[in-house]
């Protein structure tokens, strides 16, 4: 555990912070202001400018609501379809132990068509092995030093991937650096 | 005008945020996350990776990815031999002397790392504003010296950026609940976020924010509140099945993955399952973790680490000079604030005193940052103090219920209007009943003034279209205007009264309606059922009047049977069920008409269905 209450000081000493703050105070009385009415009346100008930037805000305001309307909706996508993903996950497991069979069939044509659900919300299925390792689909989750594969090559998937959701796990063959 | 940006750069993760329409926002990055890693990584090809990516690939790549560069920026080696053992990578002295990451032969200075972070929230900002962003306000510990603080703003210098200021943490956080607007306190900022435990005590007042004293431990954080949490989840497993989970990295990640989830579960409720099937498996089969996981057990595993913030808040306050009676407002920093023990203690320590926790712990200090560059910028200045409409306004409509025509909480100035029309045929003139209040039935609110528009030229109901305007100015003032779209005849009232309001008077009035709500639903149901079954009664009857002999005759009875029920059903106030059967049966025969006056020679224009959808038909009483 460290204090650092000698260094604080001194740094406060020398850096002044936020300041007096003219600005924010007067734009507060010219908001009164507005609202009684000897206030003295502003330069046509200031005012000719202030309306040009509301309007002109609220023009861009209207144009970023657009985008983040998109961007919500496929935020929420996302965060619908990654709270479903545990649940695939551990029937994938599930089928790994499971022994042959009609039923056991039947249950992996549940799996796969919960990946193809998934694939047609835009979130395609990823579980390639022997490709390179790629941050931008794939998360190393543990090194191993397999002679027989190049180097930086994805070994094994430990977790499949799901489009933009979650990178692939992966087992990674060591770097000749690493 | 160029945006100005304030930017949070931790230890483990940055945020950056904007002020927009004077409200400070928070901007996702690329990867649509609020926050980003401060990691970044040199790989083996020669690419650079910044944030999530980079830490994707950490467990590849140990040497050639930095974290924690804020541990080291503006330090000397010397300062920072021991922290160097605790990283992955490798820190070596640099020719002057000062703290370097040394990664495939080259070197790197912190304030190099922590620019590539920069860059990259600056990026993503820029692409999420459409414009370039240029100024940043950047926020450091209070305890940094001169020093890191140089290395800070040569950081941003190498990103690009105009740093306008280098502002404290808990500067930040206090401008972020406007404390600084306040006439003269005493702030304590208590700040647990991922890996640093940070306390400081801020003079505030007259805009001026000055830090007393500041205390905090370098390494405690929620990562060892999840930890513990793995490791007793795990202990449990091995002490049933014989297996450690913590040896493979398939399992553990999924035990840290869910360790998280619950720790977070925990801030809200008092218990949560922790549930991993087929976790792994022996020569007997697969093995399940399923494990329940009540908060005072979360306690007490974590007991030592919420002690752990004990010290350094006494500290601070011995240092500052301050006992707890002394300690007006607290306002509590980072994520792991969230945890009930932690603010729990908090509280303990500073009198019982309710802590500011109503902004997002994790993004306070951008939000705070953004505050401080728009103060900057100038561009506070541009904030005009505006108001509310506190109770929806509108008129009175057929049926006696109230028709909104600006909701309650619009900004104002506001300017609506909308289209009415007559509810009888050739009716002169119609009363404008102004209302106020959140009921359906207009008799249930507030009458601010009533008026009345005369001389309408005689036409069939539905077809004169009258234009009322409500415009409330900046100080609360109603005008409201009717006009005739046929004659442009015209007649206003204006109301100064709107807004003079008790702020009582309003709560009861919204509260109310909240409690009236399902019984106002059913009512306003009703009268536009009745409403629409009497507008189609009138238009069946209308269209077979026009059509005349052309009606088919066995329509024409059905048509005048259903017309005559209608009337009946709307006279002895019939039930809704009753009114939406007629309505349903009126149409069909609405539709059957239609064809036959397609398929008859006038082809009138469409004025069939309904007539303007734009157009409500109004209870203006006839007079």
């Amino acid at each position: 555990m460290t204090t650092q209450g000698k260094a604080a000081n001194s740094a406060t000493d020398s850096t002044p912070e936020a300041g007096v703050d003219p600005v924010a105070d007067s734009a507060a009385e010219a908001g009164t202001g507005a609202t009684s009415s000897p206030a003295p009346v502003p330069e046509l100008a200031e005012l000719e400018d202030r309306w040009l930037r509301a309007v002109a805000e609220l023009d861009n305001v209207r144009k970023r609501y657009g985008r983040e309307l998109d961007r919500e909706r496929t935020a929420e996508r996302a965060r619908v379809a990654s709270a479903w993903l545990p649940v695939l996950d551990n029937l994938e497991l599930a089928l790994g132990h499971a022994g042959g069979g009609a039923f056991t069939e039947g249950v992996r044509a549940i799996r796969d068509q919960a990946v193809e659900v998934l694939a047609r919300l835009g979130y395609p299925r990823q579980d390639a092995t022997g490709v390179p390792f790629d941050p931008r689909r794939h998360e190393v989750v543990t090194v191993l030093d397999d002679p027989d594969t190049p180097p930086n090559t994805v070994v094994r998937v430990l977790r499949p991937g799901y489009g933009d959701l979650r990178p692939a796990s992966v087992a990674v063959s060591r770097t000749a650096q690493g | 005008m160029a945006k100005a940006v304030g930017i949070d750069l931790g230890t483990t993760n940055s945020a950056i945020a904007v002020m927009e329409g004077g409200q400070p926002t928070i901007i996702s990055n690329a990867e649509g996350a609020r926050t980003t890693p401060s990691v970044v990584a040199f790989t083996e090809s020669g690419e650079r990776l910044v944030g999530q990516l980079a830490k994707r690939q950490a467990i590849l790549n140990p040497k050639g990815t930095i974290y924690s560069a804020k541990r080291f920026i503006g330090r000397r080696f010397q300062e920072v031999t021991e922290e160097a053992e605790t990283v992955t990578f490798d820190v070596v002295e640099a020719p002057n002397g000062s703290a370097a990451f040394k990664v495939r032969d080259k070197l790197y200075a912190p304030e190099e790392i922590s620019a590539q972070v920069l860059r990259k929230l600056v990026d993503d900002a820029s692409n999420y504003l459409g414009e370039k962003v240029r100024e940043a306000v950047i926020t450091v510990p209070a305890y940094f010296n001169d020093s890191q603080r140089q290395a800070t703003k040569d950081a941003g210098k190498i990103a690009g950026l105009d740093v306008l200021r280098i502002i404290n943490e808990p500067t930040a956080a206090a401008l972020a609940y406007g404390l600084d607007k306040k006439e003269h306190e005493t702030v304590l900022v208590f700040d647990l976020g991922g890996g640093t435990f940070d306390v400081s005590l801020l003079d505030v007042g007259d805009g001026v924010v000055e830090v007393r004293s500041t205390s905090g431990d370098t390494h405690l954080g929620g990562d060892d509140f999840d930890r513990r949490l793995v490791d007793h989840l795990a202990g449990k497993f091995k002490n049933d099945t014989g297996i450690d989970l913590r040896t493979d990295p398939q399992a553990l990640q999924r035990l840290y993955e869910a360790a998280e989830k619950a720790k977070v579960e925990l801030s809200a409720v008092t218990q949560t399952q922790v549930s991993l099937p087929f976790i792994t498996a022996d020569k007997d089969g697969p093995k399940h973790l399923t494990e329940t996981v009540t908060r005072s057990t979360f306690e007490q595993i974590t007991a030592d680490l919420v002690e752990r913030c004990l010290e350094p808040v006494k500290q601070a306050m011995a240092d500052g000079k301050v006992s707890e009676n002394d300690i007006d407002e607290v306002i509590l920093v980072g994520g792991s604030t969230r945890i009930p023990a932690v603010q729990k203690l908090v509280r303990r320590l500073t009198g019982g005193k309710d802590p500011n926790m109503s902004v997002n712990p994790d993004e306070v200090v951008a939000l705070g940052a953004a505050v401080q560059a728009g103060v900057l910028k100038g561009e506070v200045k541009d904030v005009l103090l505006l108001d509310v409409t506190p109770l929806s306004l509108g008129v009175e409509t057929r049926g006696g219920v109230m028709t909104r025509i600006i909701e309650r909480n619009t900004t104002i100035p506001a300017r609506r209007s909308e289209v009415f029309s007559t509810a009888e045929d050739n009716q002169p003139a119609v009363d404008v009943v102004v209302l106020q209040g959140e009921r359906e039935r207009a008799a249930d609110n507030r009458v601010l003034g009533r008026f009345q528009l005369t001389g309408i030229r005689p036409a069939p109901r539905g077809e004169p279209q009258v234009e009322v305007t409500f415009d409330v100015d900046a100080n609360g003032i109603l005008n409201v205007t009717a006009r005739d779209k046929d004659t442009n005849a015209e007649q206003g009232i204006t109301i100064s009264e709107s807004s003079n309001l008790d702020a009582s008077d309003v709560e009861r009035m919204v509260s109310e309606a909240e409690a009236n709500r399902a019984e106002d639903q059913r009512l306003r149901e009703a009268v536009d059922a009745r409403n629409t079954l009497d507008s189609i009664a009138y238009q069946v009857e209308k269209t077979l009047s026009d059509l005349g002999d052309a009606a088919p005759s066995h329509e024409r009875a059905r048509a005048e049977m259903l017309i005559s029920d209608a009337r009946e059903a709307l006279e002895s106030d019939a039930p809704v069920e009753r009114v939406r059967e007629l309505t349903g049966e009126l149409t069909q025969v609405l539709q059957g008409l239609q064809v036959a006056r397609t398929s008859a020679p006038p082809p009138a224009a469409d004025q069939g269905s309904s007539s303007d959808d734009d157009v409500v038909d109004a209870d203006f009483d006839r007079v």
